[in-house]
């Protein structure tokens, strides 16, 4: 096996564990706002802060589960033109559009780090009774962009790496066209 | 400014780069040539706040509900005992796909789930009782599209999130149109097979005590439904919350008449359920910046010389956005078309006076046809990709029917509003 096989079968493996761990976290949601409103119906009062913590959630599962759906060619692209290339021309079309895709990550992932550092520098607390330290939730939600620019780019490398060295089955397999019927 | 933004989009996307990545070019195209200030500077914050929302992660928790029903084989018995009820009707099994499509679309939200399930289980029992292979798909293809439209809709909650637009009265809203579209396939159905018996199985008749016994199978995932739908039309829950009841109750019904929830299960529902739901929170966020970007940009201001200089009615605008979406439907996805045209089409039609709880209910029907025709009908293939044997142009051939009940449907929302309006306003 060669080493980009190696580097993408790492990749592959740290981006299912991360879709895990984000599983399990929706799972302790569901768990936590069930609480909360049992808690509310019987009246023995209710945990509060179950909107606010799933919010957070889900800015988690909307930041790092991006590159899970990209390694999984989740991510919809129309295939109007592409269908009509021959395997060359497919090749060339993916290559293209995961590098544009990188490029705006990365843009993405940069102008996300003003939130979390003027949140640190002012030590902002979130406006609601459980005052939670806004540096946690924006924190774990850069480090979900930052991971997605950072598979983009291997992925990007990966994929001209096959390119260059003629493998089309594997280039197809890393970023050509998902489809939905695969999973 | 529009027609740019409409002309780069088609154009970015035909490249086929990720939607969501295109509406997120766009955004940034629309700050560096149409607006005054830097909108870049802001790209980060409207990230956040578009997704660090408890509306929101109703979508993930709907997406799990429907793995675990599906993956838990809680469809797989659903359909056995449909069709102990329906199959005496002429068109015999036909019936139990459309009817466990619509019960399934009403739990899960998610129609390419409940298309592959329902193909899965159907069509071994449409060869072993020669029905032909046309209609019999096509009804599964069509019947899989009713998941958009009756609640809890995955696309309607994204639809409310874009619009600022209640979700409870967008998803009473769809219920009337949507089970009157289910109807309406049972009855063309029945009428098609009545006047060629050749197209339609045998009818078969079960006794009550045979039907009575798959009750056992059908009332939890009735139950289902109506605590999720109840429970938010009541007051008592917000979509999120309904949704998180409806997940804890979706696991008792898989592990207690379906086939368990195993670990390896419960790992490939959650992994999917993040794969599904990043890829629409993507596609979301880029939406939403697109949205905010355009905005700022002085949408207001080119929205208003654009229908002044259009000189249609408000009625031969809006035909044209019908126009536009049924040709869109043909090349480009559900949830893809919805999210990229929100910014530039809900403002026009909401500028017309039009109300944009009944424009959300006539935008998925529209959507809803996107699924299931040719050249990229999503459930087009699912359906054809779970078939034996057989030409793709077959099951093309068998939703036509369906298709055209849609078209009709389109005109009776645009004729009588009510049909999605009224709902909401009683309750």
């Amino acid at each position: 096996m060669s080493r980009i096989e190696t580097l993408e079968g790492a990749l592959r493996r740290a981006n299912r564990l991360v879709a895990l761990v984000l599983g399990v976290a929706l799972v302790g949601t569901v768990l936590f706002v069930l609480i909360d409103v049992i808690g509310r119906k019987t009246g023995w009062g209710s945990l509060g802060g179950s909107d606010e913590i799933s919010g957070y959630v889900m800015a988690a599962v909307a930041s790092w589960g991006l590159s899970c759906a990209l390694l999984d060619r989740a991510h919809v692209r129309i295939d109007l033109i592409r269908q009509k290339l021959n395997d060359t021309g497919q090749g060339l079309m993916d290559i293209f559009a995961m590098i544009v895709t990188n490029g705006v990550v990365l843009l993405i992932a940069y102008q996300c780090w003003p939130v979390l550092q003027k949140t640190i520098e002012r030590g902002s607390r979130a406006n609601t009774p459980l005052e939670t330290p806004l540096w946690i939730p924006q924190g774990i939600w850069f480090a979900g962009w930052a991971w997605f620019a950072l598979s983009a780019t291997a992925l990007s490398l990966i994929g001209i790496a096959y390119f260059a060295r003629g493998k089309r089955a594997q280039l197809a397999n890393t970023i050509g066209l998902g489809s939905e019927l695969d999973q | 400014m529009i027609w740019t933004v409409a002309a780069s989009l088609l154009g970015l996307m035909a490249l086929s780069i990720p939607v969501g990545i295109v509406l997120f070019i766009l955004g940034i195209g629309v700050g560096e040539f149409y607006s005054a200030f830097p909108l870049l500077r802001g790209l980060g914050q409207v990230v956040w706040s578009s997704s660090s929302s408890s509306t929101l992660i109703a979508v993930p928790l709907f997406v799990l509900l429907g793995e675990i029903l599906v993956r838990g084989g809680v469809a797989a018995r659903t359909y056995a005992a449909l069709d102990k009820w329906l199959s005496w009707l002429p068109g015999g099994l036909i019936h139990a796909n459309i009817a466990t499509a619509t019960m399934f679309s009403a739990t899960s939200g998610s129609s390419v789930a409940t298309a592959a399930t329902v193909a899965t289980v159907a069509m071994p029992q449409a060869e072993k009782l020669k029905y032909d292979p046309k209609l019999f798909s096509g009804a599964i293809a069509a019947g899989g599209t009713l998941g958009i439209l009756i609640p809890p809709s995955i696309n309607l909650i994204v639809y409310g999130f874009l619009t600022e637009t209640s979700i409870p009265q967008l998803f009473s809203a769809g219920l009337v149109p949507g089970i009157l579209m289910a109807l309406a396939f049972v009855v063309v159905t029945a009428l098609i097979c009545k006047a060629r018996p050749a197209l339609g199985g045998p009818s078969r008749s079960f006794t009550w005590g045979e039907r009575l016994r798959s009750l056992v199978q059908l009332v939890p995932i009735i139950i289902l439904f109506v605590v999720v739908i109840g429970s938010i039309y009541a007051g008592w829950a917000t979509p999120t919350e309904s949704a998180a009841i409806g997940v804890v109750i979706a696991a008792l019904i898989a592990v207690t008449l379906g086939n368990g929830l195993g670990l390896a299960t419960i790992a490939e529902a959650l992994h999917g359920t993040i794969r599904i739901s990043a890829m629409i929170m993507l596609v979301i966020a880029g939406a939403y910046f697109l949205n905010f970007a355009m905005t700022s940009a002085g949408l207001g201001r080119a929205l208003t010389e654009l229908l002044e200089n259009t000189g249609l009615s408000p009625l031969g605008t809006l035909l044209l956005v019908v126009l536009l979406y049924l040709i869109l439907g043909f090349f480009i996805e559900t949830l893809s078309l919805m999210v990229a045209t929100i910014p530039i089409i809900v403002p026009i039609i909401a500028g017309l006076g039009y109300d944009k709880v009944w424009f959300g209910v006539l935008m998925i029907v529209l959507i809803e046809m996107a699924l299931i025709t040719p050249p990229v009908g999503l459930n087009l293939f699912v359906v054809q990709s779970a078939r034996a044997k057989g030409s793709m142009n077959e099951v093309i051939l068998g939703v036509i029917p369906f298709v055209l009940v849609m078209l009709c449907m389109v005109a009776l929302l645009i004729a009588v509003p009510g049909l999605a309006l009224w709902l909401p306003s009683i309750l």
